[in-house]
C-alpha cells in the first residue's frame, strides 16, 4: 500500500479545490469551475484506468500538532493552521498525520463562515454583560470550520422499572372530611432501540458544548471522502468507542427510565423502587460533524463558542463585564427605588394609603 | 321700698350662701343677619339649617354652658380656671356642657354635642378648631355622658385615653360630684396632651375640615427591599442570557420510533387506606369603633 497526496485539483486547470458549503459542489477559484463529488470520482477512476497504478491507496493528510496541549488537528494540503484552536498557541507543528484517520461517514458543512460570523457578532443582542472587546475582529477572524470526530451509537435498551403508586383522593361528608389512598405495584418492562447517539470523540471538545449543538439532521449523513475537508480542520478523536459509549448510556439509560416512568399514568405519586434497564451497543459509526468554532482568551480564560456546521445552532457561554453588571445593578435598583416612591405618592394622592 | 327690700334680701342669699347659686347660660337668637352664629368656613344651607337652628347659640368665651343648672357658680369658676390653663398651654378649646335631652341612642347625644361645637365659635386657632368638649346629658330616664375631641385633639385622645378619662369621672359623675368629676376630666385631658399625640397617629395629621388625615412617610424601606428584590430578579435573567451552554442529560431525539415494545406493564392494586377528620367550626368576635363622624371622635360614652 502506497501513499498519495490528497488530489483536490481541479479536472481542468489542476488548481486547488475547495468545497463550497452552499452548492455543496467542489470550486476551483481559478477558471471558476464547479464540480459534483461524483465528477471527480469519475476523473480520479479514469486518470488510475490510464496506468498510473495507485489502487488501493490511503490519501496522505497533514496533522497539526500542537506543542502546548497535544490537540492534533488533520487538514488536507491546501488547508493551513496557523494556531492552535484549542489554546491559542501559535506554535505548532506541520507533520504527516500519524496513526488511523478513516471516518466511516460524514456531513458537510452546509453554512458559511459569514453565517458564524454574524452569528458571533449576534450575541451581544438582548445580553448587555458581553465585554466590549469580546466580539472583536480580532476574536471573529479566529473562527473556523473544524470537522468534529462523532461516535454515533446504536443502542438497544432492555430491561425495566417497578414503581410504587399511590392515587388520591379526598372528600368531605357532612363535618367529616375523609382522605383516602390506594397503593399499586406497577412494573414496566420491554425494549427500545435508539439510533446514531451523538458522543464526541475529543477530550478537548466539552460534551455540554457538543450537546447542546444537537441535533445534526442524520439524512445528510454520506461516506466519508476526503475531499470534503477541503478548505476545513478535522480534528481525530482520541476518545475510543467504548469510553465514549458510557456517555451515550448514560442518556440512553436516563431516557428509557424517563419514558417507562411516564407511561405508568393517573398516579398522584410515583415512587421507583427497582430499575433494572440495561444498554447493549449493537452499533458505532465514526463520523465527522461540521462545526463552525472560536475560542476566545477573555481574562486568561478560554472560552468556546461552538456553531452547528449544519443547521446554524449557535452554543458558548460568555464571560460576564464585571463593571457592567454592577453599574446595571444600580441603576435598575435606583430607577426601580424611585418607581416605587412616586408610585406610593401616587397612590397616597388617590387616597391609597399603604 | 318694695324693690330696695328685694335687693337687700337677695345681696344677702347670696353672700350667705354663694355654693347653692347657679347660673344660667345666656343664648343668642341666630338669624340671617349674624349667619346663624356659624362663622367657620362650613356652609349653612338646606342640608344643616335645621341642625344649626336647633343648636343653642352661645358665646364661645364662657366655656361652660350649664343648661341643666346642675353647677354652682363656684364651681363654674374653678371650672373655668382649670380650662384656662387648659387653653393656654394647650392651645386647643375646652367645653363643658350639660343639657337635658330625651334621646332613644347614644348617636344623638353625639349630634347634639358636635352641632353644638361646630355651630358655636369653639375652637381656639379658628384653622382646624380644635379643642374637646365634654357633654353631661342629665335626661332623668337615662343619664350619659361622653367627650368630643376636634381637630388636633383627635390626636392627642384617642379612643383609650377618653374611655380611661370616662372611667376616672365614673364613680362622680354617677354620685353628682361635678366638680371632682370635671377637675379629673380637665386634668387627664392635660396630662394626656403633655404625653403627646398617640403613639398611632404620629402620621397623621387634620385637615381642613377636622378629619384625621394619613402623612404621606416615604416607605423607604419597602421601596429598597422590592427594588433590591425586582434587581436581583431581573439580574439573574440577563446574566442567564450569557449561558447558552446546558447539559443534555437524555437522548428522546434519537429514540426510534416505534420502537418501544413491553413485554409486561403492570399495574397492581395492593392495598388501600381512609383516613379522615373532623372539621372544627369557629365563630370570630367583632370588633367595635370609637369614631363618631366626620371631623371628629369620642370616646365610648357611659350612662349613670
Amino acid at each position: 500500500m502506497s501513499n498519495k497526496v490528497l488530489d483536490n485539483h481541479c479536472p481542468c486547470c489542476s488548481a486547488p479545490l475547495f468545497y463550497n458549503t452552499t452548492t455543496n459542489h467542489f470550486k476551483c477559484n481559478y477558471c471558476g469551475n464547479e464540480f459534483e463529488l461524483k465528477d471527480l470520482q469519475k476523473t480520479e477512476d479514469v486518470t488510475f484506468e490510464k496506468g498510473h497504478n495507485e489502487t488501493n491507496v490511503d490519501p496522505v493528510y497533514v496533522a497539526y500538532s500542537c506543542s502546548n496541549c497535544g490537540a492534533e488537528i488533520v487538514a488536507d494540503e491546501h488547508t493551513s493552521s496557523t494556531f492552535c484552536l484549542y489554546c491559542g498557541n501559535a506554535a505548532i507543528l506541520k507533520d504527516k498525520l500519524s496513526g488511523e484517520f478513516k471516518p466511516n461517514k460524514i456531513i458537510p458543512f452546509r453554512t458559511e463562515k459569514e453565517t458564524a460570523i454574524t452569528a458571533f457578532k449576534n450575541l451581544s443582542k438582548g445580553r448587555p454583560f458581553v465585554p466590549k472587546d469580546f466580539l472583536s475582529q480580532k476574536n471573529i477572524s479566529k473562527i473556523t470550520g473544524l470537522y468534529i470526530p462523532f461516535w454515533l451509537y446504536q443502542v438497544k435498551v432492555s430491561g425495566g422499572i417497578e414503581a410504587e403508586g399511590v392515587k388520591v383522593s379526598s372528600w368531605t361528608r357532612g363535618d367529616v372530611h375523609y382522605t383516602k389512598k390506594d397503593y399499586y405495584k406497577l412494573a414496566r418492562v420491554g425494549e427500545m432501540d435508539y439510533e446514531k447517539v451523538p458522543v464526541d470523540g475529543s477530550t478537548r471538545f466539552h460534551n455540554d458544548i457538543m450537546n447542546a449543538i444537537e441535533p445534526f439532521d442524520y439524512q445528510y449523513l454520506i461516506d466519508f471522502n476526503y475531499r470534503y475537508l477541503s478548505g476545513f480542520l478535522a480534528e481525530k478523536y482520541d476518545l475510543d468507542s467504548e469510553i465514549s459509549f458510557e456517555e451515550a448510556k448514560r442518556r440512553v439509560l436516563t431516557s428509557a427510565k424517563d419514558i417507562m416512568y411516564n407511561d405508568m399514568e393517573h398516579y398522584t405519586t410515583k415512587t421507583i423502587t427497582n430499575n433494572t434497564i440495561k444498554a447493549e451497543k449493537t452499533n458505532v459509526e465514526y463520523v465527522l460533524l461540521p462545526v463552525w468554532m472560536i475560542n476566545v482568551k477573555y481574562q486568561g480564560q478560554f472560552y468556546l463558542f461552538a456553531m452547528n456546521g449544519q443547521s446554524g445552532k449557535f452554543i458558548g457561554d460568555i464571560p460576564l463585564d464585571q463593571k457592567k453588571v454592577i453599574i446595571y445593578a444600580i441603576v435598575i435598583f435606583i430607577v426601580l427605588f424611585f418607581v416605587i416612591m412616586i408610585g406610593s405618592y401616587m397612590l397616597y394622592q388617590m387616597g391609597v394609603v399603604l | 321700698m318694695k324693690k330696695f327690700v328685694k335687693w337687700v334680701l337677695l345681696s344677702f342669699f347670696l353672700v350667705s350662701f354663694p355654693h347653692l347659686v347657679h347660673a344660667s347660660v345666656i343664648t343668642y337668637e341666630r338669624t340671617s343677619d349674624n349667619q346663624y352664629g356659624v362663622n367657620k368656613h362650613w356652609n349653612v344651607g338646606g342640608h344643616n339649617i335645621d341642625n344649626v337652628m336647633d343648636t343653642p347659640y352661645v358665646d364661645a368665651t364662657s366655656k361652660i354652658y350649664d343648661f341643666s343648672d346642675i353647677l354652682t357658680s363656684d364651681v363654674e369658676k374653678q371650672l373655668y380656671r382649670q380650662i384656662q390653663q387648659f387653653i393656654q398651654t394647650t392651645n386647643m378649646d375646652m367645653v363643658i356642657v350639660t343639657y337635658n335631652l330625651p334621646y332613644e341612642s347614644d348617636s344623638e347625644n353625639e349630634y347634639f354635642a358636635t352641632d353644638f361645637y361646630d355651630y358655636n365659635d369653639f375652637g381656639i386657632d379658628f384653622e382646624t378648631y380644635s379643642g374637646v368638649l365634654l357633654f353631661r346629658n342629665t335626661y332623668e330616664r337615662d343619664r350619659y355622658y361622653n367627650i368630643y375631641t376636634f381637630g388636633k385633639a383627635q390626636l392627642y385622645f384617642d379612643f383609650d385615653r377618653l374611655d380611661v378619662t370616662l372611667d376616672n369621672m365614673y364613680s362622680y359623675f354617677t354620685t353628682d360630684d361635678y366638680l371632682s368629676g370635671m377637675s379629673i376630666f380637665v386634668d387627664n385631658m392635660l396630662e394626656y396632651y403633655q404625653q403627646g399625640i398617640v403613639s398611632k397617629y404620629k402620621d397623621y395629621y387634620v385637615d381642613e375640615d377636622g378629619y384625621l388625615q394619613k402623612r404621606y412617610v416615604p416607605p423607604f424601606f419597602i421601596a429598597g427591599i422590592f427594588s433590591l428584590v425586582i434587581t436581583t430578579i431581573i439580574m439573574f435573567v440577563l446574566i442567564k442570557k450569557n449561558k447558552m451552554v446546558k447539559k443534555a442529560s437524555k437522548a428522546d431525539d434519537y429514540l426510534l420510533s416505534d420502537s418501544i415494545r413491553y413485554s409486561l406493564k403492570e399495574d397492581q392494586f395492593i392495598r388501600s387506606h381512609t383516613s379522615s377528620y373532623r372539621i372544627s367550626s369557629s365563630s370570630g368576635g367583632g370588633s367595635s369603633g370609637g369614631s363618631s363622624g366626620g371631623g371628629h371622635s369620642s370616646g365610648g360614652g357611659r350612662h349613670g
